[in-house]
């Protein structure tokens, strides 16, 4: 599928034409297969990709509306063609389910192994993929792009600290993709167990889900002696490195054949100009099963001007690791406070009171703490009955969180000044 | 080579193209899909100069073709083979090729129009045999090859070919198509508007596929003939035989 590719060098007008071609077909294909977006895009303003300016003027797509329409309300194309399903937890009640087709995959892949190689990965190396259940599906994704380089893949699986380090340590790990959080947490375990990282073979640490600032990543990297590499993705569709580092590490390259990246103000919507930060908008260009139209994606970012000293003329953005939205982001995975609040329902019964903090648990690695109120309604001079609500109000939202999580339940007083 | 910008072609008050955009690279073979009524000859016709109501932007070697006449852009390097071949009928195959070259004759190069003439019949030797017989006393599939000797006499840089194998027998269909791969590997560029996908996206290297006026996919052609999409609309297989497979 090399053709699907547009190679570096390429005039910047064939480029433009490229996308407009792209983009066109991107919105005539979703009016003409998703009712969503026929009925969002009124007849004539699905139009708009006349120009990029007229295309700026199209509504968003966002995150609450791939929950409303779960399961496959978005879906583009026939189920029949659907060759793979991913869920990823969203921001409501209903998970995010997205569908890939067999191009979709193999794009994707392609896509994904030049970011991978583009941080030096190599068929000599061998990669671990260490992620939450939350970003499960970026671990399938990334083994199939290391497959397809041919890299030595240790897929995602779900392993305590001590065993991942003993893998990093016993299977020479050369590569390592995780988040800055487990990244953390695996650089404490190696120092506790007197490992010597000169001991190990890693060289390369791939951080995904969150930007960490720079003291943090340069800090990783001299206790590991590793060069770091940020990726950026979407945690629902399509998933890891639509940007990503090159070999300069200034700014992530986002793969403008395939993306077509938007910076608005998160208050009014308006296009910002090249360099100014805001929010994120993407919309995808060869996506068919799941197309994404002016999806905003709730980071902070801004695009870089200028072309990049590697070479490439693909488009870099800064991504500063925070949101524009209400959501909040455990190691990568986005969470609601209304979503927590109708698990909690869902399993009590009720909508009691309720706070919820990001803490740093166990070798740093964040987890989600949710206090909930007591009140007479949940009250039981049980105390097993209160394990019980407390345990299954935990598991469900783990479960459908995919992030650690600890429930406490507080007197309404104290959950007052708690709160 | 040629690059169309969000073209849109009206008859009327009818809009037949709604806003499509389409790129021939130099020596690519690209063709372009869809059903009938879809739009596909009236893209051609506006690239051809023979459609005045469009807007929207064609690019041709970098020059833009709005508000030229047909003869400009036969000159500038464009040259159409037309849906029904609309050869000259009462007139001998010879004369009909040699009113191909009328631009040509204009700027009384009559050496160069001979030397172009063998370079035909080299390519449809069946041409040489028929050259004193009147064109509409031939086959349809030498009909159409005199069509597109015809458009090769101005010399094109750009070859247009609305539905060469339409009414054709499948043995000639290769036969033309054959011709066309010939055309690209000695260099000519080619824009083939075809319903036949199959053949079509066999021999070339990309596809653009057309609905009621809207582009909806494009790609390499070996992808699209793969595309499940394309095959059910295209391709003849629809859900029945889909079924009949499993």
């Amino acid at each position: 599928m090399s053709s699907t590719r547009i190679s570096d060098g390429k005039d910047p007008d064939a480029r433009r034409q490229l996308q407009l071609e792209r983009l066109q077909s991107t919105l005539n294909r979703a009016v003409k297969n998703v009712p969503f977006h026929r009925n969002r895009l009124r007849e004539g303003e699905e139009l708009g990709a006349e120009s990029f300016e007229a295309f700026s003027r199209i509504p968003f797509m966002e995150r609450k509306d791939l929950g409303q329409h779960y399961p496959y309300g978005l879906f583009a194309v026939p189920l029949r063609d659907i060759v793979r399903i991913h869920t990823a937890p969203g921001t409501a009640i209903h998970p995010t389910v997205s569908g890939y087709t067999k191009q979709d995959l193999s794009i994707w892949r392609e896509a994904l192994a030049n970011a991978l190689t583009a941080a030096g990965v190599t068929p000599h190396d061998i990669l671990q993929i260490c992620l939450d259940s939350g970003l499960a599906n970026w671990g399938r994704d990334y083994k199939d792009a290391a497959e397809a380089i041919e890299a030595g893949v240790i897929p995602n699986t779900p392993l305590s600290i001590e065993k991942q380090v003993m893998v990093l340590r016993d299977y020479k790990t050369s590569v390592l993709i995780t988040t800055p959080a487990i990244a953390a947490q695996l650089i404490d375990h190696i120092f506790d167990i007197d490992l010597n990282p000169t001991s190990l073979n890693i060289k390369t640490l791939i951080l995904v889900g969150e930007a960490p600032d720079t003291e943090a990543r340069s800090r990783m990297a001299a206790r590991l002696h590793v060069s770091t590499w940020l990726h950026y993705g979407l945690s629902e569709i399509p998933g890891p490195a639509i940007a990503f580092e090159c070999g300069q590490h200034e700014g992530l390259h986002v793969n403008i054949d395939h993306f077509l990246p938007e910076i608005v103000d998160p208050a009014t919507g308006e296009s910002l100009p090249d360099g100014e930060p805001g929010e994120l908008v993407i919309t995808t260009l060869t996506a068919r099963a799941f197309p994404l139209i002016r999806f905003r994606t709730g980071d902070r970012a801004r695009l870089i001007p200028g072309e990049c000293r590697c070479g490439s003329d693909h488009l870099r953005m800064e991504w500063f690791g925070t949101r524009t939205d209400d959501l909040f982001s455990i190691d990568g995975v986005k969470v609601s406070h209304d979503q927590i609040g109708s698990y909690i329902s869902g399993v009590m019964g009720e909508s009691p009171d309720f706070t919820h903090a990001v803490r740093q648990g166990e070798g740093n690695r964040p987890y989600l703490e949710v206090r909930v109120a007591v009140d007479d309604a949940l009250f039981s001079d049980e105390i097993k009955m209160l394990e019980a609500v407390v345990q299954n109000t935990e598991r469900m939202l783990r479960e459908n969180l995919g992030v650690p999580v600890q429930v406490r339940l507080r007197e309404r007083s104290g959950e007052k000044q708690a709160g | 080579m040629l690059r169309v910008r969000n073209l849109k072609c009206f008859y009327g008050r009818i809009m037949a193209i709604k806003g499509i955009s389409l790129s021939v690279r130099e020596g690519e073979l690209v063709t372009l899909i869809g059903a009938n009524g879809a739009g596909k000859s009236t893209l051609m016709n506006a690239i051809s100069g023979m459609l005045p109501g469009w807007s929207g932007e064609i690019l041709f070697r970098e020059k833009p073709l709005s508000g030229l006449e047909p003869p400009a852009i036969v000159r500038g390097g464009i040259s159409l083979v037309p849906e029904g071949r609309h050869i000259f009928g009462p007139m001998s195959v010879l004369d009909n090729l040699k009113m191909g070259a009328y631009t040509v004759y204009r700027k009384q190069r009559r050496e160069a129009v001979s030397g172009d003439m063998e370079m035909v019949m080299e390519l449809f030797p069946i041409l040489r045999e028929r050259s004193g017989q009147p064109a509409g006393t031939l086959s349809g599939g030498e009909q159409q090859m005199l069509a597109i000797g015809r458009a090769l006499m101005s010399r094109p840089k750009l070859l247009l070919l609305d539905e060469p194998s339409m009414g054709l027998a499948p043995l000639l269909v290769e036969k033309i198509l054959n011709t066309l791969t010939t055309l690209k590997n000695q260099g000519l560029t080619i824009l083939l508007v075809e319903q036949n996908a199959q053949a079509a996206l066999g021999i070339a290297d990309r596809g653009y596929v057309l609905e009621t006026g809207r582009m909806v996919l494009q790609g390499p052609a070996a992808d699209l003939l793969e595309d499940e999409e394309v095959k059910r609309a295209y391709l003849g297989k629809d859900y029945d035989e889909f079924y009949e497979d499993f």
